[in-house]
């Protein structure tokens, strides 16, 4: 069993943490597999041009470096920590109106991916890259920050167009995914080291970026809330230190009917 | 517009004369560790011989010197061959290997270079800079300290001839050196590739230099680069000197209107605040405004304010070589109103002109040949 986490931030978008620094924040905690996730913009809008000048997503041009940096970073995850890092873009339509405004994250990518056109489009872009996608927090993240509720407003419409949808981001879990037949996923969607004490995916299976999004695919995957001792004050006492791991609140124990309609 | 212009201008001369730090002397009997120096080669610049013979008798322990030339026609290619032969005693080589790994010419003159040096330590140094015996003991000892990622150098312009060089020698050493220090102060390094010093072992974490070659502002995305694996990248404190020699006018002009764009394309937000910032500019607002509040003779309180100006500017110029005299000021009054005129035509166009290619900018200093 090895924990993940497949929506991570670092400063190539608006993560205040670097990749090495992130590497070695869940490497340290014994984390069997992070996705690394930026933001990617939209090039047409407003919002997407003035986040790109602003250094708050990737662009055409940071991309390159990107991609090499998490390849390093890679191997030097699974060298130090025998951890598997996926590179990962999160696609971000961002519009004025909630309703309007899709993220989309994309695994285990191998070139820049735009997040111009519908989304529906975008899905399979991304599928036929190779890559899995996912509906990032797709209902009210309960957080102070721009919400994005358009994939789940088409959700019967996109069900199938996506290979998972958040159930959990950050310390919130989102009983209307929960409860839902859609295929589901849990993050954190790290930004600062803080955000550790959040929502994370369990997994069985072997620590290989093809075995890993298998089993997102097929759903052999449960959640945990992870508690993080170092970064989170309050519940220092609870743990010993850092690599302390798991507390013993579970999806499956809270939520036993979530299997069932898995099946 | 007018305040923040001076309160800029007063805090880029404060930071700019602010003495750095004592604090890294040269332990005596330490090790140094030995340095590649790649020095990519286009053509004859103005005292080629003597800015490469400089390199010869380094007062470093070990280093070796890297010319590379994109063919064997180019003029700088006997000259590196000469310099080899002449000082057989140097641990030199002369590479003569294009590749084309994108639209960068002198990241493709340089990469062979680049995998055949020796060391972890690589110093990237253009041909048109002279140094003196210290200057690799001044900027690798920065290195020893493991946060650091990279070192590059303030440039002073020395030695401009005709009325670009003069142009292009002012501006090296006021509003440039200004800009510079006050980007490295806030933790917004612009790394020049005349002097960059840096391991290749942490270059290798971004793919190396080939990655870099399809940006025009290769040296500037190296140390973003180098800030994103989580390294510092410092200003030596001592600037380098560039031999500018003879330049037109328009070979200025040009030379401008590509640092310009290469800005416009990677930090346009700041591009757009400029003119803002430019001295002309920010004193018609502020005559303006004294005579909307004081009914004070415009004309008077601009030609005062542009003096003031230039005089925040006179330790800058000392400091880096300049007799602040009646030509001096002529010469900065000059390039200071070009500012905006230069401003307007990068603004309107998004081609280059560099070693005799046409080259096209995408946003984030991408390149495609034009």
């Amino acid at each position: 069993m090895m924990l993940a986490d497949f929506h991570v931030h670092s400063t190539f978008s608006d993560g205040k943490l670097t990749i090495p620094a992130v590497v070695d924040l869940y490497g340290q905690r014994g984390f069997g597999a992070i996705a690394i996730t930026d933001h990617v913009g939209e090039s047409r809008t407003v919002i997407g041009k003035a986040a790109g000048h602003l250094g708050l997503c990737l662009t055409k041009a940071t991309f390159p470096l990107y991609l090499e940096i998490l390849k390093s970073e890679a191997e030097r995850a699974w060298r130090l920590y025998r951890m598997v890092v996926i590179p990962g873009v999160e696609l971000s339509k961002n519009s004025i109106s909630n309703y309007r405004s899709a993220h989309i994250i994309a695994l285990g990518i191998k070139k820049f991916m735009s997040a111009d056109g519908d989304v529906a489009d975008i899905a399979r872009n991304i599928r036929n890259e190779g890559a899995i996608s996912i509906a990032a927090h797709p209902v009210d993240s309960g957080k102070f920050e721009k919400q994005t509720y358009h994939l789940w407003n088409r959700r019967f419409e996109l069900a199938q167009a996506f290979d998972a949808w958040e159930v959990a981001s950050g310390d919130r879990l989102f009983p209307e995914v929960l409860n839902s037949s859609l295929p589901k996923i849990a993050s954190s969607d790290l930004h600062i080291a803080r955000h550790m004490t959040s929502w994370k995916t369990l997994l069985d299976c072997e620590r290989h970026p093809e075995a890993i999004l298998d089993s997102i695919k097929k759903q052999k995957l449960s959640f945990r809330f992870y508690r993080d001792s170092k970064n989170d004050n309050i519940h220092s006492d609870i743990h010993s230190g850092y690599g302390s791991l798991v507390e013993s609140r579970s999806y499956r124990s809270s939520f036993g009917d979530y299997r069932q309609s898995l099946a | 517009m007018w305040s923040l212009g001076v309160i800029v201008h007063l805090l880029g001369t404060i930071v700019s004369l602010w003495p750095e730090k004592s604090t890294r002397q040269n332990p005596p009997n330490i090790f140094w560790e030995p340095i590649s120096i790649l020095k990519p080669l286009k053509g004859c610049d103005s005292g080629l011989e003597e800015n490469l013979s400089t390199f010869l008798d380094l007062d470093y322990p070990s280093y070796e010197l890297l010319f590379s030339v994109a063919s064997l026609e180019d003029p700088a290619y006997m000259v590196a061959k000469k310099i080899i032969e002449r000082n057989p005693q140097i641990a030199a080589k002369l590479i003569v290997a294009p590749v084309n790994l994108g639209p960068n010419p002198k990241v493709n003159n340089m990469v062979r270079a680049y995998e055949q040096a020796r060391n972890d330590l690589v110093l990237i140094s253009d041909s048109n800079v002279r140094v003196d015996k210290g200057y690799l003991k001044q900027i690798s000892r920065y290195m020893r300290d493991k946060k650091v990622g990279m070192v590059t150098s303030v440039i002073s312009g020395i030695h401009g001839e005709g009325l670009g060089g003069k142009l292009e020698a002012i501006f090296l050493n006021s509003f440039y050196a200004r800009w510079m220090k006050l980007l490295f102060r806030f933790g917004k390094p612009c790394v020049v590739g005349k002097s960059m010093l840096f391991r290749k072992s942490t270059a290798q974490r971004f793919g190396g230099i080939n990655v870099l070659a399809r940006y025009l502002a290769e040296d500037y995305m190296a140390g973003q680069a180098i800030k994103k694996l989580g390294l510092q990248v410092v200003l030596a404190s001592e600037p380098v000197p560039q031999i500018i020699g003879k330049l037109q006018f328009k070979d200025f002009w040009l030379r401008h209107i590509r640092w310009g764009r290469i800005r416009k394309s990677q930090v346009f937000l700041a591009f757009l605040i400029e003119p803002v910032l430019f001295s002309f500019n920010s004193c018609f607002f502020g005559a303006v405004f004294l005579e909307t509040i004081l009914d004070s003779n415009p004309v008077f309180t601009f030609l005062a304010q542009i003096m003031i100006w230039f005089l925040l500017d006179v330790p800058t110029l000392v400091k880096s070589g300049v007799k602040p005299n009646c030509r001096a000021f002529l010469v900065w009054a000059l390039r200071e109103s070009l500012a905006f005129p230069l401003w307007i035509n990068i603004a309107f166009g998004n081609t280059v002109q560099w070693r005799g290619k046409q080259l096209k900018l995408e946003g984030g200093g991408l390149l495609v040949t034009a």
